[in-house]
């Protein structure tokens, strides 16, 4: 049996090397590691980079913050467009069915074989159902399931579209005001 | 020139309708308003002896003997080609048979392009059993479904890719004009022309690129699908040509019963002055190639892919006095060059394959390197 001073020795050797690691942080690195980084300054630059890692990670947090508050912001616009694009639809939904009225009368006071009669009769009707798909689509873009570049530029799709339409109903409306006269 | 066996996309939405229109018989057809309207108003006066055989049950048959074109809906089937694409609920693409495959085609932002289906695919299997043996009716209607259900489809990309898609069916209404990107460029895709619709959604599109240019410029090709684009509205696509040439060029002479002939110009108005690529394949049709014909006759656009169907006549719907309505062909379209596309088609200024024509990854390219080599 070898002697208890031997066993000491084997014991204290094992312990030595358990802490002799070579982190320097003193959670990990065991007391050799962590005597080594107090005494050359590793600890203190360990702390350093964990401050300017935190730094980092609030500068990215800021930048997906402003990011965030970007994409509301465009998300609130977006809505805004829409809304207004739906009430230009709306009123020309009204100016339509007001000229259709008109036509229905002009029919009957005009002579209808008058090429402008028959092309009242044949187009203004059709605005008038484009224009109420209009709504429609508008109505149905919010939550549409469209992904953002398609429900942009549906939205753009359709200004286009109302503004065209638009357009045919003033020259219809100045057409029949014409034929009123 | 024979016809090619492919014919027209049919939209999954339609191929009820379509089928009750082309059988639409029984009591109640106003058969001698019919026969009244070919005599006094079709392109061709009909034969007494056709307009006699005309009966409600063979209708579709008399009809097309008559005039192939000519179509009777019953008043409730009817849908104007005006109103364009209705929302549709269901995986969100078109079936396009051709030769011995059945194509599914995608509508960009539909439940199949959601579910990765980007381009055309050959479908094979529908929830894990093949579409061998099934009609196209049968497809179809193993495809439907309502809203938040869902199907299993096996597909083979135009390159020979298998794979299957889950896709969620949901409701969906199709854009007027697509913007597809395939690769580097963007392509903007019309199925059909609707009058007072198609050209300011095509025009909204071509600005929405220069808006989100994504390294594209203004010097780059517009590219412009109309592989599936099957016509519409005539004046619709003659607006569209005339965005791209000068006020008063010709667009097309409509020629009417007894040889009436006008002659459209372009009017006054937007010119979009970037170089221009059209994809046309047999699926391209009336409206659609007549656009393709005039802008190829004024050296404006690049024609890339296959010879067209070959219909260059315009119909029109005649509301009955039952509601009912007839459509027939009334007029003629000549080209600025004086040709006649029916029977005929549109020839491609580079023709490809049709393995390439159906891999717009491929197409694109053999375009933008076609708009080079002028």
């Amino acid at each position: 049996m070898k002697s208890p001073i031997a066993w000491s020795i084997v014991l204290f050797a094992l312990w030595l090397s358990g802490c002799a690691s070579v982190s320097t942080d003193p959670r990990e690195g065991g007391l050799a590691g962590g005597i080594k980084g107090l005494s050359t300054g590793a600890y203190d630059a360990r702390i350093q980079e964990r401050e300017d890692r935190l730094a980092v990670l609030r500068q990215v947090q800021g930048e997906l913050e402003t990011e965030r508050a970007d994409l509301e912001y465009t998300k609130a616009q977006r809505k805004q467009k829409v809304a207004a694009e739906r009430a230009r639809v709306r009123r020309m939904n009204r100016d339509i069915a007001a000229l259709n009225q008109r036509v229905d009368s002009l029919s009957v006071s005009a002579n209808r074989n008058d090429q402008r009669v028959r092309t009242l009769r044949t187009r203004v009707p059709q605005i008038q159902s484009q224009s109420a798909r209009l709504q429609s689509d508008l109505d149905a873009l919010e939550g549409s399931g469209l992904g953002d570049t398609e429900a942009d530029l549906k939205r753009a799709q359709l200004e286009q579209q109302r503004a065209s339409l638009q357009s045919e109903y003033d020259l219809l409306n100045q057409m029949s005001l014409d034929l009123a006269r | 020139m024979t016809r090619r066996r492919t014919r027209g996309v049919r939209t999954l939405a339609f191929l009820t309708a379509c089928a009750f229109a082309l059988t639409a018989g029984g009591a109640g057809v106003p058969l001698d308003e019919i026969r009244q309207v070919l005599r006094e108003q079709a392109l061709t006066a009909p034969a007494e002896s056709r307009l006699r055989d005309l009966d409600a049950a063979n209708l579709a048959i008399g009809l097309q003997a008559i005039d192939p074109a000519a179509r009777y809906f019953p008043r409730a089937l009817y849908r104007s080609p005006n109103q364009g694409r209705d929302a549709m609920s269901g995986i969100g693409a078109e079936l396009l048979p051709s030769g011995d495959d059945l194509w599914l085609l995608p509508f960009q932002g539909g439940a199949a392009a959601t579910a990765g289906l980007t381009d055309r695919a050959r479908l094979r299997t529908i929830d894990g059993r093949s579409i061998a043996g099934l009609s196209l009716d049968e497809i179809a209607q193993r495809l439907r479904g309502p809203a938040g259900t869902r199907v299993v489809v096996g597909i083979e990309d135009a390159a020979g890719g298998a794979r299957r898609l889950t896709i969620e069916r949901r409701s969906f209404r199709p854009l007027d004009v697509e913007l597809v990107q395939p690769g580097a460029h963007r392509i903007l895709r019309v199925r059909e022309f609707v009058a007072g619709l198609t050209r300011p959604a095509l025009l909204a599109t071509v600005d929405f690129i220069e808006n989100t240019g994504a390294g594209q410029s203004e010097q780059d090709p517009i590219i412009l699908d109309l592989r599936d684009a099957t016509g519409g509205d005539l004046f619709e696509a003659l607006d569209i040509a005339a965005l791209f040439l000068p006020e008063g060029a010709q667009l097309a002479t409509l020629a009417a019963r007894g040889g009436v002939t006008k002659t459209i110009r372009a009017p006054a108005g937007t010119d979009l002055e970037q170089p221009l690529i059209l994809l046309i394949g047999p699926g391209t049709a009336s409206a659609a190639e007549i656009l393709a014909g005039i802008l190829r006759d004024h050296g404006r656009a690049r024609l890339v892919g296959q010879t067209t169907y070959g219909k260059c006549d315009s119909q029109t719907d005649v509301r009955l006095s039952d509601g009912s309505v007839l459509r027939f062909t009334n007029r003629a379209v000549r080209l600025p060059s004086g040709e006649h596309c029916s029977g005929v088609g549109i020839a491609p200024d580079l023709a490809v394959d049709t393995a390439t024509l159906n891999d717009l990854s491929r197409l694109v390219p053999r375009a933008i390197g076609a708009i080079h080599e002028r």
